[in-house]
């Protein structure tokens, strides 16, 4: 049988699977493919309006693994990320979750959105918008039941957001608000979590609290791609660089890929001189 | 009987009185329920387009009357085909949304008054159709009305939270998988349905009063999507009893008197609301 038909058949066998809240939460990848990568592009290109906005990108992320996504604006970040996810079709190559197509394994990825692309006039507290991430698992037609509540509530605890849970989601700040997205996805079971601008709008405090549940996500088998402009971010926080603009300009540890060449090809010989310093900085803390 | 109990109870020892009250309740409850969607998704000229558009419908019924069995038999199908022309328009055409909803719904509404000056010898007037005229329902006007409420609440409820969650959030809702662009569509429709219930009590001009002022009222009082459904329906129903009670008794159009209600009820949550920032600002700055 193809690898493929039989790394999507436990894909799917993985997701409906009901384990106790507790254990599904804190090891995930249990059933899934070994030795095959929880994240892989593969030549993946997308044109928009006849344009070629990515080109043959082509990477993996591996389990344990945080990896910061970064390039110049239009450089394509958004557009891999909707392409990963399934928002966007791709026109060349493929996006393999565990080894499968997206649609096959949508409960194990999950994506937190940017600021400007959630209704924040919905008025939501904290519990209902992580409780969003059991929509799939309780049902059409259903309420959700008390392994739900649980998974919940494991899942605020993890990101230091219990004591909130009844709050607006709408009146947290930015650093709050991306923990209780990172939340959602854990409840939802996603073992593949992309968070798009992360850092955008999160206070320097936030954010440090931010990367410390994403490290500790990373620690228990998770793998999480970040999306930032701020190349110093990812050089500090991040384990690995994918370097993009439009294509792969370079992708492993940040130290190694964020060279003088690697920028220059990304940004360009006039706006490599200020972003090398920040990523050196990056590299110092 | 007293004054008071005569000036309540009074009006509805009419026949039409007590249809126009079933079908005006229905409409208080419905129209702020899907209306706290219409809110908080940023609705209101969709909402206003649709009622405009539906009008071609109206006149087109109102002719064929005498060879079909009920007028709803043309005027639901209608509803829901424009909700979904109007949706698939503003989301593919590369126009704004508000461009291609103006475009459609000028469009529409002036075929309707075309249609309604060049046809002789209709049942409905102009003025009946964009003011509402509830007090002339009939009998299976109620019944039909009282389906389409059921249909449509049992819709809401029952997808609920994944309607929510696609309002909320609509990528991350598509990204688990849900099919946003049905829910969209969907809300769409019902909104048409509604539209279309509500244009009996208020008219094409007032509908959008019916769906937006009591939802917003509502949204003000409370931080709670689901309990701002709940008091936006008292709302409504209050609004539609006030409304009907005046017109009887004072002898006015029964649409704007409720449209007026909503607004008052409105004015009134807007006051609480502020009274309630401010008195908690002092109270703040006071401990502080």
């Amino acid at each position: 049988m193809d690898p493929t038909t039989t790394n999507r058949k436990r894909v799917k066998a993985m997701q409906s699977t009901t384990q106790s809240p507790a254990t599904e939460l804190r090891s995930s990848t249990n059933g899934l493919p070994e030795g095959v990568a929880p994240l892989a592009a593969e030549g993946v290109t997308v044109y928009r309006g006849g344009v070629r906005v990515l080109d043959g990108v082509t990477f993996t992320a591996g389990p344990n693994c945080l990896m910061g996504v970064v390039g110049p604006n239009g450089a394509g970040k958004s557009t891999l990320f909707n392409a990963i996810v399934g928002l966007l079709k791709v026109d060349e190559g493929q996006v393999l979750i565990h080894g499968s197509p997206v649609d096959d394994a949508r409960g194990l990825i999950a994506y937190v959105p940017q600021h400007e692309n959630v209704n924040w006039r919905v008025p939501m507290s904290v519990w209902d918008v992580v409780m969003q991430g059991r929509t799939k698992k309780i049902g059409w037609l259903r309420r959700p039941a008390l392994a739900d509540r649980w998974r919940v509530e494991e899942a605020l605890e993890q990101v230091g957001m219990i004591d909130r849970r009844s709050a607006l989601v709408s009146n947290l700040s930015g650093g709050q608000r991306q923990r209780v997205f990172v939340a959602r996805a854990l409840a939802q079971g996603a073992d593949v979590l992309l968070l798009d601008e992360a850092f955008s709008g999160v206070d320097i405090a936030s954010q440090e609290t931010l990367v410390t549940v994403l490290h500790e996500l990373r620690d228990q088998g998770r793998t999480i791609l970040l999306s930032s402009h701020d190349i110093a971010h990812v050089a500090h926080y991040c384990d690995e660089c994918l370097c993009i603009n439009c294509r792969v300009c370079a992708c492993g540890a940040p130290d190694e890929v964020l060279t003088p060449d690697v920028l220059i090809e990304m940004y360009g010989p006039h706006g490599v001189g200020s972003i090398h310093g920040k990523a050196l900085d990056g590299h110092r803390h | 009987m007293d004054i008071v109990t005569e000036a309540l109870i009074g009006p509805f020892q009419y026949g039409f009185m007590l249809r126009a009250l079933l079908v005006s309740v229905l409409v208080g409850i419905m129209c702020p329920v899907l209306g706290a969607y219409v809110v908080v998704r940023g609705l209101g000229f969709m909402t206003d387009g649709l009622a405009h558009s539906l009008l071609p419908g109206l006149v087109v019924a109102a002719l064929l009357v005498s060879f079909i069995s009920s007028e709803w038999l043309i005027l639901v199908p209608n509803a829901i085909a424009f909700a979904l022309v109007i949706g698939f328009l503003s989301k593919r055409t590369g126009l704004s949304e508000d461009t291609s909803i103006g475009i459609l719904f000028a469009g529409l509404f002036a075929l309707g008054l075309t249609l309604l000056t060049a046809a002789r010898g209709l049942r409905v007037s102009l003025e009946s159709v964009l003011l509402g005229q509830v007090l002339g329902v009939s009998r299976d006007d109620v019944i039909i009305t009282g389906i389409l409420a059921v249909v449509v609440i049992a819709l809401l409820f029952a997808l609920h939270k994944e309607m929510v969650f696609a309002t909320f959030d609509p990528l991350g809702s598509s990204v688990m998988g849900l099919p946003t662009q049905a829910l969209d569509y969907l809300l769409l429709v019902l909104l048409a349905v509604v539209i279309l219930i509500a244009l009996q009590a208020v008219g094409i001009v007032l509908v959008i009063s019916m769906l937006i002022t009591p939802a917003a009222a509502a949204q003000l009082l409370t931080q709670r999507f689901t309990v701002a459904m709940v008091v936006g329906a008292a709302i409504g129903v209050a609004s539609a009893i006030i409304g009907l009670y005046v017109s009887f008794h004072y002898n006015l159009a029964s649409g704007p008197v409720m449209a007026l209600s909503a607004t008052a009820f409105f004015v009134v949550a807007l006051a609480l609301k502020q009274g309630t920032t401010h008195i908690g600002g002092r109270m703040a700055r006071s401990q502080a």
